[in-house]
């Protein structure tokens, strides 16, 4: 419970990356497990970074937090529970989503927003693959990393994904798209992305995509 | 027939090297090191681990979707406990295997 408490305390992150939960969509899985992660993001001429924090009940049940820090100051919290189903079997693991969640107006205002995703994962040895489909307020996106595992046997591995975003919003539609890098060693985990706009009609988006994400469990 | 001839092999090597008694587990799902972490961090809680060996008495091989763990001379195997923590881990055990003196793989039933 006090671990509980200090990552309620210390805080989480995601706006752009609003699929993705930490720790890099991938851990901990394990009952009891938690983790940390701090996500910068460059996107509309604007950084955000966001502070994340996850924990594990079971491996079907977690609970994370993401706070996003802008030059404004705090901004909209947002609160989910991603429910799991997973299906273990002889050379891969898979799992069903359910992530209902909240935006908080921790950096003013008074409107809070409801979201709710859904989200299909598997993984072998040298295969990985996302699919999230998820709404939250006036959003609703679909994320799809698909791409190859590369792993030394030692304890690390490289992934080498691609990623495809598309969002449609009161103010308009985007795609975004291009390479992801992970890199894990141990309970350390980082993650490089930039993503193309290869379709904005957005009025509130321009340009591309940047992010890097480092993270640890527990 | 080519991971099982590498995954024997390996339990022959493993166990001329180890002196406490050796076991391999079967683990199904277990395809990612990252996310595997919590399998062996169960494992190492039980008491009847002996830390002197492996990487504090486990060691994970995802390659082969394997777990093998040494156990104390003077302690027993509590199997029960052992495919209890891998599950809290979120892994699925399947099969376990005691390594003989001799490197030879006994199915526990």
């Amino acid at each position: 419970m006090d671990r509980l408490l200090i990552m309620l305390l210390l805080g989480i992150s995601c706006k752009a990356a609003l699929a993705h939960q930490p720790v890099v969509d991938m851990a901990p899985r394990w009952n009891g497990g938690y983790g940390f992660q701090t996500r910068v993001e460059h996107a509309n001429s604007d950084t955000i970074t966001w502070l994340e924090g996850v924990y594990t009940f079971k491996p079907a049940v977690r609970m994370t937090l993401k706070i996003p820090f802008t030059d404004d100051g705090l901004g909209s919290s947002i609160f989910a529970m991603p429910l799991k189903r997973y299906k273990n079997a002889a050379q891969y693991t898979s799992n069903w989503g359910l992530t209902p969640s909240v935006r908080v107006p921790t950096g003013g205002g008074s409107d809070w927003d409801g979201g709710l995703s859904l989200s299909y994962s598997a993984e072998s040895v040298d295969v990985y693959q996302l699919y999230d489909l998820h709404v939250l307020g006036d959003r609703r996106g679909l994320d799809i990393n698909v791409g190859t595992v590369h792993s030394d046997g030692r304890g690390s591995a490289w992934f080498t994904l691609w990623d495809i975003t598309a969002v449609d919003s009161d103010s308009g539609q985007r795609v975004l798209t291009g390479p992801v890098l992970v890199y894990f060693k141990r309970n350390i985990a980082a993650r490089l992305e930039y993503k193309l706009a290869a379709y904005d009609r957005d009025d509130e988006w321009s340009g591309n995509y940047l992010s890097f994400t480092l993270g640890i469990v527990y | 027939m080519k991971n099982l001839t590498v995954s024997v092999c390996l339990s022959m090597l493993l166990a001329t090297t180890a002196s406490a008694q050796n076991y391999i587990v079967n683990v199904h799902g277990m395809v990612c090191e990252l996310c595997s972490l919590g399998v062996a961090k169960n494992i190492r809680k039980l008491s009847f681990v002996d830390a002197a060996e492996y990487d504090d008495g486990v060691k994970v091989d995802i390659q082969n979707q394997m777990v093998f763990v040494a156990v104390r001379d003077d302690a027993s195997l509590d199997r029960q406990a052992l495919f209890g923590a891998i599950e809290d881990g979120g892994y699925s055990p399947v099969d376990i295997w005691r390594v003989t003196d001799s490197g030879e793989r006994l199915e526990l039933q």
